[in-house]
């Protein structure tokens, strides 16, 4: 890696009966793509029964990025465990948009509503 | 590096065919090649006879072969070339448009494929591609043998990368072809092509791959292999992305995936029938510089999930009106503060100086892309594909 170009992930998460809300910010492109599906993988415990992720703060996604999405989305189909993502800005959700990820990846406009559609 | 001078760097090319009249036929067509000392051709006319010859001749770097021959088939012979020699490319010689054998053929390790009646022009290029890549291919075993940082992994996927782009553009009456990439330092998956079709059509693709280093390139590889083999195979540009992405799907345990426009054009009528496996909308653009994004398709991505139906939709490109294909290095590039480059910014360009060439225009994006970033580190591949059609 050229110097600088590192951006370290960070991954905060809560749990709420049973249901891990894990929040990423920044950048997710092709320089930490690899780092966020670690980060990602290490944060999800084996009893959780749903996971969605909060884009919230998340300025930007590259398919790189969609890619780790797509990962995690197919490993909680195994799994059975429920999957969605909340809070897109209109830039990452026009990444979803063109991709034709929004017509596969269960995406929610706030993490109220992404709440309520796991748990039910 | 494998390659030496290459004016005087013998290549043994192995072409097995049971036609006897291909022999001369080389012969003569690649005489230049052969006469600089650049090829050597030695011939076999059934998969037995050809591992006989390869076992016997160790020198012999890259083999074309039919498929439908007696005693061995083509196919057969693929899978048994790299017990002899792994490290031996593959060309195979199908059908016009026979997808299943050439799908088998990719998956048995061949890496491209021409098409009958043989095109020597076609049969040259590709056989200039192959050596390319056999040499970066050779390097990358080396600097793996080595353990070498990752860094000279992504320079090997950087160079696998360059050499499936296309160094020549067609060129017909009433059309225009120029197509670009600025690649990224170091991560990046861009690829874009273009195929002469028939009838005088032309196939343009443009597309992404979601990840980077050696393994995302060996998959931009194989998605530009059959996408090329499913556009000739047939005309419908829907039918094209929904036969690649079922080919995709197979067997795909990375989950990688590539975003595709594909668009054709036909010069007679000026028709531009594209479709479009999540990604970008092209840009038309009118002689007075004013420019609209096509109607989106709404396709997903290739390679995702299979089973797909790619909706397709027409335009018809009029006089000196010109169609962009590019990436979301382009929209999405980054300047010093963080703004991204943005499609209006793009519009802006023509808005000010026309196209006057499919050249000056793909020149004039690249500039103002790179222009806005400044020195902000590159984060992806900026690639762009112009197709114009000029005065009839």
């Amino acid at each position: 890696m050229p110097e600088g170009d590192v951006r370290i992930m960070e991954i905060n998460t809560e749990r709420d009966s049973g249901t891990l809300i894990a929040k990423t910010g920044g950048r997710v492109d092709g320089t930490n793509a690899s780092e966020f599906q670690d980060a990602l993988k290490g944060a999800i415990a084996p009893d959780d029964k749903a996971v969605i992720l909060d884009f919230e703060e998340l300025s930007y996604i590259s398919s790189a990025g969609l890619r780790v999405i797509l990962l995690t989305a197919k490993d909680m189909r195994t799994a059975n465990v429920k999957f969605a993502v909340c809070s897109l800005s209109q830039s990452v959700r026009d990444v979803f948009t063109i991709s034709g990820f929004d017509q596969i990846i269960d995406i929610h406009d706030d993490q109220q509503a992404a709440r309520s559609a796991v748990s039910s | 590096m494998v390659t030496q001078d290459a004016q005087t760097y013998a290549y043994k090319i192995l072409v097995v065919d049971d036609e006897p009249d291909l022999e001369p036929l080389i012969l003569q067509r690649m005489r230049r090649n052969i006469r600089s000392g650049r090829y050597a051709f030695v011939f076999a006319h059934n998969g037995v006879e050809a591992l006989e010859v390869l076992q016997r001749d160790t020198d012999i770097d890259m083999v074309v072969s039919d498929i439908n021959m007696p005693q061995m088939d083509g196919l057969t012979l693929l899978e048994q070339i790299p017990k002899v020699d792994p490290n031996i490319r593959s060309v195979i010689v199908s059908a016009y448009g026979d997808m299943r054998n050439i799908r088998t053929a990719m998956n048995r390790g061949a890496f491209d494929f021409v098409t009958k009646p043989l095109d020597f022009e076609d049969l040259q290029i590709t056989i200039e591609r192959t050596l390319t890549h056999m040499a970066e291919w050779k390097e990358a075993l080396q600097s793996r043998d080595k353990l070498v940082a990752i860094q000279n992994e992504l320079d090997v996927a950087s160079k696998i990368q360059q050499s499936i782009l296309p160094t020549s553009f067609p060129e017909g009456d009433g059309y225009e072809v120029y197509g670009n990439m600025l690649p990224a330092r170091n991560v990046g998956g861009d690829f874009f092509d273009v195929v002469l079709l028939e009838n005088d059509k032309i196939g343009l693709a443009v597309a992404d791959v979601s990840d980077k280093g050696v393994p995302a390139a060996l998959f931009m590889m194989s998605s530009r292999t059959l996408l090329k083999g499913s556009a000739i195979g047939h005309g419908a540009p829907g039918d094209v992305l929904s036969e690649v992405n079922d080919l995709l799907n197979e067997d795909n345990e990375t989950f990688m995936f590539v975003t595709v426009i594909y668009a054709v054009f036909d010069p007679q009528t000026g028709d531009v029938t594209y479709a479009n496996g999540g990604h970008n909308n092209p840009l038309l653009v009118r002689p007075d510089g004013s420019s609209e994004e096509l109607p989106m398709t709404g396709g997903i991505a290739l390679g995702v999930m299979p089973d797909l139906e790619y909706r397709q939709n027409s335009v018809t490109l009029h006089a000196d009106e010109t169609l962009v294909l590019y990436t979301d290095g382009v929209s999405e590039a980054m300047n010093s503060v963080g703004e991204e480059f943005g499609v209006e910014r793009l519009q802006q360009i023509f808005l000010e100086h026309p196209p006057t060439t499919a050249r000056a225009a793909n020149e004039a994006i690249l500039k103002a892309v790179s222009d806005f970033a400044g020195g902000t580190p590159q984060s992806d591949d900026v690639t762009c594909l112009v197709l114009r059609r000029t005065g009839v």
